[in-house]
Parts: C-alpha cells; structure tokens; sequence
C-alpha cells in the first residue's frame, strides 16, 4: 500500500459517511432503494478502510493528515490506537444502527432528511476520534452538535422541540466553554497533537493556576456531552427522538464524544504526570462517581423505559471518567473497554425498547408485563444486555467492571471500590425487575398498541437483525476477551502504549 | 487598474440609465469584472506591498491622497463580489419580487461610492464618499415603496446629521492643521482641545452612521424595511463604510493618550450592542428585524474590538477587528437573502411563517443555519477564526477575565437568537404551505456565502497574517 | 486659530450660532421638514465656517485659501441634492401617512 494511501486515509474514512449523508440530502423521498443502497455502501466502504487502518495501527503505524488552519494549530487528523477504539466502536455501532432505521422508520416522512444527518453524525463522530489536536477536536465536537440538533427534533412536536432547545442550550454553552479552555490552553501551550503522556508538563511549574483553570473549562464542556452530574439535563429530554437517534446518541455519538474527550484530555493533553502534577485527578474522579450513584438512584424512580435508560446511561458513562480518573494502568483499561461495551450493550437495550415501543406499542414499564412471551427474541436481548450491565459474568459488562475493581484495588481506592459495588446492587435493582416482569408476570389485558410487522417473527426483521448482532456481540466479547481481536486485548495495547511513553 | 475600479461601476450606472433594458446585465458585467480587478490588485498589493498616490499628480496639500494597502483591497475584494451574488439574486428573482428598475445603476454606485471610501486617505474626499453612500443606501431602501419611506427618510436625516458632525469636525482640522489627507495630519498631530473635540465630533457623526450602540436605533427599521438583496448589502457592506474611517481616525490620526482614553468607551459600548442588539434579537417578532438586530449585535463585536485594539495596540487583536468585519459581511448577506427568500415564498414577515421551512424550503434554512453558525462562532467559520483571534490576543496581553467572559456570554446569546429561527423551522406540527413553489437558485445563492464564510477559516492563517503586518 | 480681525470673528460666531441653532432644531423637531431645514441650517453654519478660515489672515493682496472655497462649492453641491432627495422622500410620505387628517400645528 503507498503511503498515498495511507495520509489520506483518515480522509476517507471520514468521507465514507459524509458524501453518502450529502448525496441523500439530495434524494428524493421515493428514492428509497438509492438511498438504502448508498448508506449501505457507505458503511461497508467505511467498514474496510477501517479494517485496513486497524491492521496497520495493530503493526504500530500512526496516520497523520494535517491542513493548515489556525496559527499554531493545524486541522490534524490522526489514526492512533485510542482514536480507532472509538472509530471502530463507531462504525460498527453505525451499520448496526442504519439497518435498524431503516426499518423503524420505514413509511414515516422525510427520511432523506433523517438519513443525510445520521450520516453527518457519524462523520462527525468519526472525525472525532480522528482529530489529532484540540483545535480539531472542537471542530468536530461541534459539528455533531449541529448535527445531531436535527435529528432530536425530527419529529417536529412540541416536545421535541423543547427538547431540542434545551440540548442547544446545554451542548452550545458546553461548546463554548470548551473553546474558552481550548484557547486558553493554547495561549499557554499551543495546540500540538495529542501524545501518550501530554505536553502540558512543561509549563506546569509555571502556569500551573491558567492549567487548571483551563482543565476545569474543557471538562465543563466535555461533561455536557459526557452527561457528568449538574450538566446532564438534556440528557432525559432528548429522549423523545425516535428509537434509533437515542440509540446513537447515546451509545456511540453524543455521550461518547464526550468520555472520548475527557480520556484525549487526560491522558494525551495533560498526561498522567500533568494530572498528578496539578492534583486533577480526585476532583474529577469524585464527581464521575457522585454522577454513577445519582444516574442509578434516579433510574430506579423512572417508570418510563426510554427514561429509565437514559439515567442507566448517565451512571454508566460515568464509569469510564472514573476508570480514567483513577490514573492507574488496570482501571485504564477497564475505563476504556467500557466505552466499547457499554457502547453495545446501550445500544441493544434501546434497540429492544424501540422494538417494544413499535411492535406493541409500550412505552411504560409496567405495560411490559408478560413480553417476554409475545416477543422471545427482543426479551431475551434485553435481559442479556441487563445483566451485562449489572456485570454478570459471562457478558462483556463484567469483563470491564472486573478490570475497574481490580483497578480500584491497584491504586488502593476502597471509596471507588465502594461505589462500583453500591451502584452495581442499585443497577441490578432497577434492571432486574423488567426483566422479572418481561418472563415471569403474566400479560395485563391488550398491548396498548400491537402491529404485525411480519407473518413468521414477532416484529420486522430489520428491527431484529441489528438488536440481535449487537446481543451475540455482548456475549462474543465477555468470552473472548483474551484473545487478540476482543476490546479487552486493544485496551490493553492503548493502555501499554499510553503508560509506557518514556 | 485601480482607476477601472471606480470609473467601470460608474459608467455602466450611467448607461444602465440611458438603457434600463440592459441595466442588470450591465450590472453583472461591471460586478463580475470588477471582482476580477479587484483580485488581481489583491495580489500584486500582497507581492509589492501597498500603494500610495496624489489624485492628477497634484503636489501635496491639495490633491487627493489614495492609498491601496492590503485591507483596502481586501474589502474592495469583499464589496465586489458581494455585489455580484447580491446582483445575480437580484437578478433571480426580478419578476417575483417586481424589484424597481432604480437597484441597478444605484448598486453600482454603492460599489463605487464604497471603493473609493476604502481608497480614501483623505478626510474631505472621505466625507464626499460618506455622503454619497449615505444618498445611494436610502435610495435603495425606499425602493420597497411606501412601506418603507418612512424609515428611508429617518435614516437619511439621522445620516446626513451624522456626515455633518463629521464635516464640521474636518472642517475644525482644517482651521488647525491646514491638511485634509490623514498621513499629513498624523505626522502634525497634537493633542490640543481643538484636535479632541474635533475628532470626538466626527467619531460621533460615524458612530450614527455606522448603527455603533447607542446611536442604533434607525437601523432596525430601515434594514427589515428594504427589499432582500438591498438588506442584504446595507448590513454586509455600507455599515462598515463609516466604520473604516473611524478605525482610520483612531489608529492613525489619534495619539497613545488620546486613544487610551477613548478604549474603554468603545469597548464599553461594543459591548452593550453586543448585550442590547441580542436581547432584542431574542425578542422581536419579525424574522427581518431579528437579522437586523444581529447586525447591531455583531457590530458590537467590531467596537469592542477596536476598543480593546486602541487599549492595547495587540495586532492580533486588529487582525480580529478585520476579521470579524469580513465574517460578519458574508455571513449577514446569506441570512438576509436567505430569510428574505423564505419571506417571498411563504408570504408573511412574522419569525412564525419560517413554521416548517427546515421541510418546505431546507436549502434556504440551511443557509440561514450554516451562516448562523458563522454569526456564533462555531468553528471552522470565519466568526470562530475571528473571535479565536480576539481571544488570543486578549491572552497575550494578559487580559483573563473579563473581557473573555464577556465574549462567551456574547456568543451564547447570538446562539440564542439564531436558533431560536432554527427551531421554529424544525416545527413540523403546523408547517407553514409556500405560496408557490419554491425557488432553487436563489436559495443556492443565498447558501454561497454561507459556505464561503466557513472556506474563510481554511484561508484563516494567511488572512491573519496579512492584516497583522497591516497593524504594524 | 491664529488672530482673526473683528469682522471675521463676528462671521465666527454667526457661523456657530447657525450651527447650534440647527442641532437644536433637528433634535427638537419631530416634524420631518422642520428637520431637513434644521440640517441644512447647520451646512449653513458649517459652510459659513469655512469661508471664515477661508479668509484668516487675507490681508487684501494674497488670495483667500482656494482649497476651501472648492470644498464650500463640493459641500453646497452635496448638501443641495441631499435636501432634494429628502424632500422627494418627504412628498412620496405625505399621501401615504396616516397623519393625514391630523390638525395643522399652529405657527408657534
């Protein structure tokens, strides 16, 4: 391969989604089959250029693709190990979630619109995890911002507008702190690419109070999108958004972004030494797991399943801040291999709740009662990605709690400790009972709103097929996390990478 | 060259008056070449290094002083190019929107009028082209019909008022100095009470003209007041004439001490149009009036910043100034032409008829969305290279606090207000039916300077590189 | 400001009384005419200003500042078109005001 190929290959793995997204804009709504078959192409395209980035990163290649931008800041690209965690999760989480939508939203207006910004979503996702400095970080930190706006009030209801409002509202206050601790640190620092280890150590002796304010203003912006506790309001709201937005959104794109900032932050901007240097470490950790407990306590109270979710995603993102936070090589990995799992695990959850929404028409958990029985194969997805999320071996949720614990018991942190197992006992305590009512209590009177969307299966197969690719995924990376192509193996090289930079 | 760029607009407004027929082909012509002379002098100004001449080769003292420095071309660039989008939307939607006959040969002496205001290095000639623009800008306003008469005729008294402040302040440094062109007068200047009042006088005249808080209140009306295209070059282009010569006036002309004291007033006042222009973007009801209040807003980007340049003489912080005037000038054309094309087409004025526009008219919307962006300063717009400028260059000087704060705050209401157009746009419920099918091209002409103020940011180093060695 | 002989500083003041006369009406005045009129008492006044500076120091033989007469004569010009543009403006207004049937102010 020429190494033509691979400057440019972030490029294209970046356009792989946009130019599909900008050509749908441009279909028309009858154009069904073009536009089924471009997305497809789209995501197959991007599958292989990753598969392709993947090997050579595996071999230890950096890609680097720069365009001059600021003074001192050029839009960089770069495919390192961190960053192809995030694209791979992306990706794959994409194809999964376009089949998917395509059959949710099968018959409902403006598809094209949908479509085009679930591909500009992605894009940005991708390029995202693909930005190689913070100048470009921002860049496409809020283009999916702009991006994803559209596609929470796609329904154009008055709720879906408050909603959406209120996500600008908090997403471009975000944003702006974001830029505000950006510049700041490059008034200090410059913007140079992120490196295991960071470049702030230099000037830690020196500028140590503009550091930490600049950390504390990053971090408010990332937390926004990271959901961390006093800015997670839109969170719950921008569930109104059809089934596989919140899928996307809180899986891969929005949620993500921002733990994927926070690591970039910590680890490659101001490195682990910085972070100790500057004592930043334990605030955030605290208010990661302060973030753990409220999402779970308040999940318990929701009766709304999409809403009961959305708490369950606020805690459980939380996870990856406080593995992150703890600064040891063990909670490193788990913090980072939970990105993945919780990644596939959300996603299978929302997937089954939007099936349930569509099939039957429920939206509330105690309409649930008796699922399990009109709808086998969604149920069974969901108690697995339930239990996955609780940590039941042998699902992918344990394989990352295990390695958080073990690294709570490495850094001698008996408070994390703590709070894994209290805020475990609060997830069985809210997962557990839908799934007692989905098999064991028995069906109350008719489905508020049933459909027969196919002969043979319980619901339509396009709904089916992606929930249960991302099920067998969960069980698939809890067996196999030892061996070299599982998560697990790729955090740990990301982690040996990061913390042997000497 | 530079002769072809005044002479060629001003002919063909005058054949467009013997030939009303041909006039918009004129127009485009003259626009079109104009662009492409006003690019050429661009670049052999950045390889040669600016110009200076004395009008007929006059000696000093009593001819005209010119002078073609990188900035000058950059906005000649800017005027041209604008007028040649604004001419070919016009030109789009001639039989739809029955635009008088006047825009024509008028726009074509706003371009002149402008580009010999940003050549002008000399305080009479200056206020002749003041003047002259002032005339043309509410000609073309009061082409809307009588809707419109009434905020033309108060916008050209409160204009004429401001260009007479203006003249009787030259006039004051006349009777001091005995000099009109600026680089006579800098090399003269004293700081005497005659010197102060003088330039207080005239600042305050360009302060009315160019809608600088508190002296705003005619803009609103008379911007939402004129056809589209004519908004759209009033708030792109002629706010900024008057605001050249006050750039002019204070970095040149005025002394340290003189400058330092007048800082703080301008950056107080820049940010309370920024403050003031968007709380009353938040509230108005009309999708016109919010732009126009935007343009107030976003005009207090470029006070504040000259302030904070005359403060701390930072040419990052000039870059920023520039930058922001050419950001907000694309920008603004694209929300103008792109709301005024929704306007047309789903009939009514209220911010309430947009119902639903991001599904009936999405290329127009998007437009108003992509330049919005700009407005707020998300990157990689030009508004985001602009205001990264002014916060680098606040940082260098060591300025943490405040004046950065002020800036997020600024940046969060011009958020509000832009998406507060937006969000009524993605109102499926009630969408509001077009009159008649909507239109594609102007739509399209509406995106290009969007789109062109986000390519803007990939040319950002090169941009601030030339206006910074301007400052020096 | 050099000396300037008595005439010349009776001129001085006229000129400044016009233009304070003029502001006074404009800001005054909601009456769109009675402020075309106020701005073109102040062109007076300023006009009149440089015919004074025109003329400081003119001792009889040498010519008056010539560079000011021809921005007097450029100012008239300008000032001139722009009060036949106002007042062009001010007629298209009248018809179409809704003022119309309101009483007529008395004279003072």
């Amino acid at each position: 391969m020429s190494a033509f190929w691979l400057t440019y290959l972030p490029v294209a793995i970046i356009l792989s989604s946009l130019l599909p997204g900008l050509i749908i804009f441009t279909l028309k709504e009858q154009q069904v089959k073009l536009r089924i078959s471009l997305n497809l192409l789209g995501v197959t395209v991007k599958l292989v250029l990753v598969l392709i980035m993947w090997q050579a990163v595996k071999a230890g290649d950096i890609f680097y693709f720069s365009l001059p931008f600021l003074p001192g800041a050029d839009l960089v690209l770069q495919g390192d190990a961190l960053s192809l965690l995030f694209v791979v999760l992306s990706s794959v989480l994409w194809l999964a979630t376009t089949v998917y939508a395509i059959g949710y939203l099968e018959n409902s207006p403006l598809r094209s619109r949908f479509f085009g910004y679930f591909s500009l979503c992605v894009s940005a996702t991708v390029g995202l995890a693909l930005s190689g400095n913070l100048v470009s970080f921002l860049l496409f930190y809020e283009l999916l911002t702009l991006a994803t706006f559209p596609l929470v009030v796609h329904r154009g209801t008055p709720q879906s507008l408050a909603a959406g409002r209120r996500y600008l509202a908090y997403t471009l206050s975000g944003g702006v702190l974001l830029l505000t601790g950006i510049a700041l640190l490059h008034s200090v620092v410059q913007s140079p690419q992120f490196i295991p280890g960071g470049y702030v150590s230099a000037a830690v002796s020196e500028h140590a109070g503009l550091l930490t304010l600049a950390f504390a203003l990053m971090i408010g912006g990332l937390g926004v999108k990271a959901a961390l506790l006093p800015l997670h309001g839109w969170l719950p709201q921008a569930m109104v958004a059809p089934a596989p937005v919140s899928a996307l959104l809180h899986a891969v794109a929005v949620v993500k972004a921002g733990a994927f900032g926070i690591i970039r932050l910590v680890y490659d901007v101001f490195g682990v030494d910085g972070m100790q240097q500057l004592q930043l470490a334990q605030p955030l950790m605290l208010l990661a797991a302060a973030t753990i407990l409220f999402g779970s306590w308040r999940a318990l109270a929701q009766q709304d399943i999409k809403r009961r979710l959305a708490y369950s995603t606020i805690s459980q993102v939380s996870y990856i801040t406080v593995g992150v936070a703890m600064l040891g090589p063990l909670a490193a990995v788990g913090g980072l291999v939970h990105l993945v799992h919780q990644g596939v695990m959300k996603i299978t959850l929302f997937f089954c709740a939007g099936n349930y929404a569509e099939t039957l028409g429920v939206h509330k958990i105690r309409e649930l009662n008796g699922a399990g029985r009109r709808m086998p194969l969604t149920s069974a997805a969901f108690t697995l990605a339930a239990l996955g999320m609780i940590g039941i071996p042998p699902t992918a949720g344990f394989i990352s709690k295990w390695y958080l614990g073990l690294g709570a018991v490495a850094t001698d942190n008996s408070l994390m400790l703590m709070v894994f197992v209290l805020s475990g006992l609060l997830n069985a305590g809210y997962f557990l009972p839908i799934v007692y009512r989905l098999w064991f209590l028995p069906q109350r009177g008719s489905w508020p709103k049933e459909q027969r969307l196919s002969a043979t299966l319980e619901t339509h197969w396009m709904l089916l097929l992606p929930m249960l690719f991302t099920a067998v995924l969960i069980i698939l990376m809890g067996l196999f996390a030892s061996t070299g192509v599982s998560p697990l193996s790729w955090a740990q090289l990301i982690v040996e990478r990061e913390f042997s930079y000497d | 060259m530079i002769i072809m760029l005044l002479v060629l607009p001003l002919l063909s407004a005058l054949l467009m008056l013997l030939w009303p027929r041909v006039a918009p082909l004129l127009a485009l012509f003259s626009a079109s070449s104009s662009s492409l002379l006003a690019l050429q002098l661009l670049v052999q100004v950045t390889e040669h290094g600016s110009r200076s001449w004395l009008l007929a080769g006059w000696p000093s003292g009593l001819a005209i002083a010119w002078q073609a420095d990188t900035l000058s071309c950059l906005l000649i660039l800017l005027t041209t190019v604008l007028q040649l989008l604004v001419g070919f939307y016009a030109f789009a939607t001639r039989n739809r929107d029955k635009l008088s006959q006047g825009f024509w040969p008028l726009s074509s002496l706003l371009q002149v009028s402008l580009t010999a205001l940003w050549l002008s290095r000399d305080l009479f000639n200056l206020y002749v082209c003041l003047e002259l623009l002032g005339l043309v800008a509410v000609a073309l306003v009061s082409l809307s019909g009588r809707s419109a008469m009434k905020p033309a005729l108060n916008y050209l008294l409160l204009s004429l008022f401001g260009s007479l402040c203006y003249l009787l302040g030259v006039v004051l440094l006349y009777g001091r100095y005995g000099l009109l062109d600026i680089a006579g007068l800098a090399s003269q200047w004293q700081a005497d009470w005659l010197s102060n009042s003088a330039l207080l006088l005239m600042s305050l005249g360009l302060m009315l003209k160019a809608a600088l808080w508190p002296l705003h209140a005619w803009l609103p009306a008379a911007h939402a007041a004129a056809p589209a295209p004519v908004s759209a070059l009033l708030s792109a282009l002629v706010v900024k004439g008057p605001l050249f010569i006050l750039s002019l006036l204070w970095l040149q002309l005025a002394s340290v001490q003189q400058a330092q004291a007048i800082a703080p007033l301008f950056a107080a006042a820049g940010l309370a149009a920024l403050l003031f222009g968007g709380w009353s973007a938040l509230r108005t009801p009309f999708a016109k009036n919010l732009v126009a209040y935007s343009t107030v807003a976003q005009l207090g980007y470029v006070t504040l910043a000259l302030g904070l340049m005359l403060k701390f003489d930072q040419p990052l912080i000039f870059a920023a100034l520039w930058l922001f005037v050419l950001a907000h000038a694309l920008a603004k054309a694209a929300c103008f032409l792109a709301v005024g094309e929704m306007s047309a087409t789903l009939g009514g004025k209220r911010l309430t008829t947009l119902k639903g526009a991001s599904q009936t008219m999405p290329l127009a919307m998007f437009a108003f969305a992509v330049a919005g962006g700009s407005l707020i300063g998300l990157p990689p717009s030009g508004g985001f290279v602009a205001k990264w400028a002014l916060l680098q260059g606040l940082w260098l000087q060591g300025e943490l606090l405040f004046w950065p704060l002020a800036l997020v705050l600024a940046t969060l209401l011009s958020a509000a207000y832009v998406f507060r157009v937006v969000v009524v746009a993605f109102d499926r419920a009630d969408p509001v039916s077009p009159d008649f099918s909507p239109q594609l091209i102007p739509q399209w002409l509406a995106l290009l300077p969007a789109l062109a103020v986000w390519a803007m940011a990939l040319f950002s180093e090169t941009l601030m590189q030339l206006l910074r060695l301007e400052a020096l | 400001m050099t000396e300037l002989s008595g005439s010349l500083l009776l001129f001085l003041i006229t000129a400044a009384s016009l233009v304070a006369a003029g502001v006074y009406g404009f800001i005054i005045g909601p009456e769109p005419l009675r402020r075309i009129l106020a701005l073109n008492i102040i062109s007076a006044g300023i006009f009149m200003l440089m015919v004074v500076l025109a003329y400081r120091g003119y001792d009889g033989e040498a010519t008056a500042d010539p560079v000011l007469q021809a921005l007097v004569l450029t100012g008239l010009v300008v000032a001139v078109s722009a009060t036949a543009f106002g007042l062009t403006l001010l007629a298209r207004l009248k018809p179409s005001s809704s003022e119309i049937s309101a009483p007529e102010e008395p004279e003072q």
